[in-house]
């Protein structure tokens, strides 16, 4: 009995040995795998992002050396590139042999085409799975936000700028007025029956020095997101469920009417604003009411050094409701990792790092920027002036979602859309009527869509 | 004997007409070769990879040409009303910019050929415009003529004019962009008409005024005629410095408003890189090369013909 409990004794601790031995090894091999994708500090990895340049700096000097505390061994470098060069660099570097970009950022309707010429990696994909962490939670992004990222079915990034656009409100000019401060329920037409009043000569001297609106009205590709968010609201939409242009119609000439109308009661000139100027209008109190990018938030309500307005001045909330719905129109920034990427683990780990919630929170609160999930919009926001704004971030979201209330998704879709800035330009100079403008822009959007 | 013989032979196969002229042009290309070669790869090629994405179809995927359309994108740019458009703003800009540039110029460096003291500061001073990036000239002049906030609307004020919306109105949104380049170039007409003034020989003039010629009979009979062969080159430089211009309606205007300030190259600059559609860019490209090129060759030969006669 002695022999066969020795005999069976030695046996397992043979065993054990075994498999104790084929544990450590497992381990280690699968720390030295982490090691090589993630770096080690005698070998560090390097990453290199293609940005925007607006915050590509902001993002190399605080953002990197956070991330760093987490990943000490992923070196990461970001290049900031104007606005309007990102996407044909982008597109030039990912279809190239041997891209120089392991992260690419891309704005909301560039991932069908970088994802269409095969540029981007399937975040979701076996291979990405055993690179996520466990706690990485994709069903806590709002729908509109992550959908940004998302083409044929597949995940090819992660939000990581999230924005929408939103009404920013001037109470003083209200109240000077005698005007209701507008709520999330008021109507374009509660807004334009409300305008004239809104136009107004504050300090008496006769000439009328404040406004009632001011927004995108120049020729340029952003211009018709304030056109396509009236008809959203009002239950149209760019395109049928066939992917052809459904925009010229009844609703959409109503909106671009109201779209038009609307200079009628913004500052002189307006007509050549787009973002900087109408920014500056509102920033300056000549302007009882501001449709923008919500992250400009900050700047106008709170950053002295960048406002006239004080936080208690200014309100911000969803675009005015159509018959269908409150408008809001998506503007993610997503952060994608390229298919040709020599380190692509490293390159997810920032990533998502920086959609994560721990991610997020810091973001928001260190640098404004707003989060895409829902876990971070219900939290108590770490700055006061974050609360209303998440309120009206999380409807704009929901309104987002619902009515669609985005861009062309298609890989050729800035070409539609610098269609629909040409016409619609044309029509807000009067050179055509709204039909006309929105019948040449369907009929060319067909044949770039094709 | 026999040797001098042979020498003399190979002398005079040396000396043989074809084989000296051959030499020659081997040591004329051999100088030549570099210049040509960085030529070729720096202008020919891109010239030559332009009219290739032309006639094909653009994969984004490989980020070439990868297929021989024909005339396709020639045909999708006539079929364009936008690109008839760019063209005819062009048109328009290049029909008042250059003139008014050019008579300005001249007539401004006239002015003040006249010797005194500090001509050479405010000389040095005509530069500055050209050195200023076009883009920032742009932005500049886009905060001067801001309606609300600029101050040629406050100064217009003053004389009684008021609420001109320089970049809402087309035709002023022109003018906009006609002034911002004709600030920006009239300078340098001014310098070239300057030293053209300065070389003129003095003796004509002083026996015209022993004539008893009066100011306008030496300016009209005289400097002008004189100053006709530069006043024509200068125009073609200007020419083709003009024709490329995009970056100051970029700037301005963005093309606005409705297209009226839309000038070709930038056209072709939206479509190329913010619609990414390279192939039709790059047949607009290839009509306003070929375009520029037959009206510089007709100027050149009209500035000949003045250059002759005169």
């Amino acid at each position: 009995m002695k022999q066969l409990f020795g005999a069976v004794s030695s046996l397992s601790r043979r065993a054990l040995m075994v498999s104790a031995s084929a544990a450590v090894i497992a381990t280690m091999t699968g720390m030295v795998a982490q090691a090589e994708g993630l770096g080690t500090p005698d070998k560090p990895v390097e990453v290199r992002m293609i940005a925007n340049e607006a915050f590509a700096n902001q993002w190399q000097t605080l953002m990197v050396p956070e991330f760093n505390k987490h990943y000490p061994n992923v070196k990461v470098t970001i290049d900031g590139v104007p606005y309007v060069e990102l996407l044909a660099k982008s597109m030039l570097d990912a279809t190239g042999p041997s891209p120089t970009y392991d992260i690419i950022i891309a704005d909301d309707p560039w991932v069908p085409q970088l994802a269409s010429v095969g540029a981007l990696l399937d975040l979701r994909s076996e291979e990405v799975k055993g690179w996520t962490s466990e706690d990485f939670d994709w069903d806590d992004f709002n729908v509109a936000p992550l959908a940004a990222s998302e083409w044929d079915g597949v995940q090819y990034g992660v939000p990581v700028r999230s924005n929408m656009l939103m009404m920013f409100v001037n109470k003083s000019l209200y109240e000077k007025a005698g005007v209701p401060v507008p709520t999330p329920k008021l109507t374009w037409n509660e807004f334009l029956e409300q305008a004239p009043k809104l136009v107004q000569d504050t300090n008496g001297d006769g000439k009328v020095d404040a406004w009632a609106i001011d927004t995108y009205f120049v020729r340029e590709p952003l211009t018709p997101t304030i056109w396509q968010t009236i008809m959203n609201s009002n239950g149209g939409s760019l395109l049928d469920e066939n992917g052809k242009p459904a925009f010229n119609n009844e609703i959409g000439v109503a909106a671009l009417e109201t779209h038009k109308k609307l200079l009628e009661f913004a500052p002189t000139g307006a007509i050549s604003h787009g973002f900087s100027e109408s920014l500056q209008a509102f920033r300056q109190g000549m302007v009882a009411t501001h449709i923008n990018w919500g992250s400009v938030f900050k700047g106008s309500a709170i950053d002295a050094a960048t406002t006239t307005l004080t936080p208690e001045q200014v309100g911000i909330q969803v675009l005015p409701m159509g018959s269908k719905s409150a408008g809001a129109h998506r503007g993610i920034w997503s952060g994608a990792v390229s298919a040709k990427s020599e380190n692509p683990e490293a390159a997810w780990a920032v990533l998502q790092w920086l959609s994560s919630k721990e991610g997020e929170k810091w973001h928001s609160a260190n640098l404004g920027v707003f989060p895409a999930r829902k876990s971070t919009l219900a939290a108590e926001p770490s700055e006061p002036w974050l609360v209303p704004v998440f309120d009206a971030l999380q409807q704009a979201y929901d309104a987002a979602g619902e009515g669609k209330m985005w861009r062309i998704r298609h890989p050729r879709s800035d070409a539609a859309q610098q269609v629909l800035a040409d016409e619609h330009s044309r029509f807000i100079a009067g050179q055509v009527s709204a039909e006309e403008a929105l019948n040449v822009a369907a009929e060319k959007i067909e044949k770039i869509l094709k | 004997m026999a040797t001098n013989t042979m020498t003399a032979g190979e002398v005079r196969r040396a000396r043989s007409p074809v084989r000296s002229k051959l030499m020659d042009a081997a040591s004329r290309w051999a100088f030549m070769a570099p210049a040509a070669i960085i030529l070729a790869a720096m202008l020919a090629y891109p010239i030559i990879y332009t009219v290739e994405i032309s006639f094909a179809r653009f994969d984004l995927m490989t980020f070439s040409a990868v297929e021989f359309v024909g005339w396709e994108n020639y045909a999708h740019v006539f079929d364009d009303y936008r690109f008839w458009s760019s063209m005819r703003v062009t048109l328009i800009y290049l029909a008042f910019a250059l003139p008014i540039q050019i008579v300005l110029g001249f007539g401004i460096a006239y002015l003040i050929n006249a010797p005194w003291r500090g001509r050479g500061a405010v000389r040095a001073l005509f530069i500055i415009p050209m050195v200023v990036a076009p883009v920032v000239a742009g932005g500049i002049w886009r905060m001067i003529l801001d309606p609300l906030w600029g101050i040629m609307n406050w100064v217009a004020g003053l004389f009684g004019v008021d609420g001109l919306d320089w970049f809402g109105d087309p035709t002023l949104a022109m003018a906009s962009i006609i002034i911002i380049d004709t600030w920006r170039w009239t300078p340098f007409v001014i310098l070239i008409a300057t030293a053209a003034l300065l070389a003129l020989p003095r003796d004509i003039f002083e026996a015209a005024e022993i004539d008893g010629a009066n100011w306008w009979s030496m300016l009209w009979s005289i400097t002008l005629p004189l100053l006709v062969p530069i006043i024509a080159a200068t125009f073609v430089v200007r020419w083709l410095g003009a024709v490329k211009m995009f970056d100051i309606a970029l700037a301005a205007t963005y093309g606005g408003p409705g297209g009226a300030t839309n000038v070709i190259n930038l056209f072709i600059y939206e479509e190329a890189f913010r619609s990414l559609r390279f192939a039709e860019s790059a047949a607009m490209a290839v009509i306003v090369l070929v375009l520029t090129m037959v009206l510089t060759g007709i100027f050149l030969i009209g500035t000949r013909k003045l250059e002759d006669r005169y």
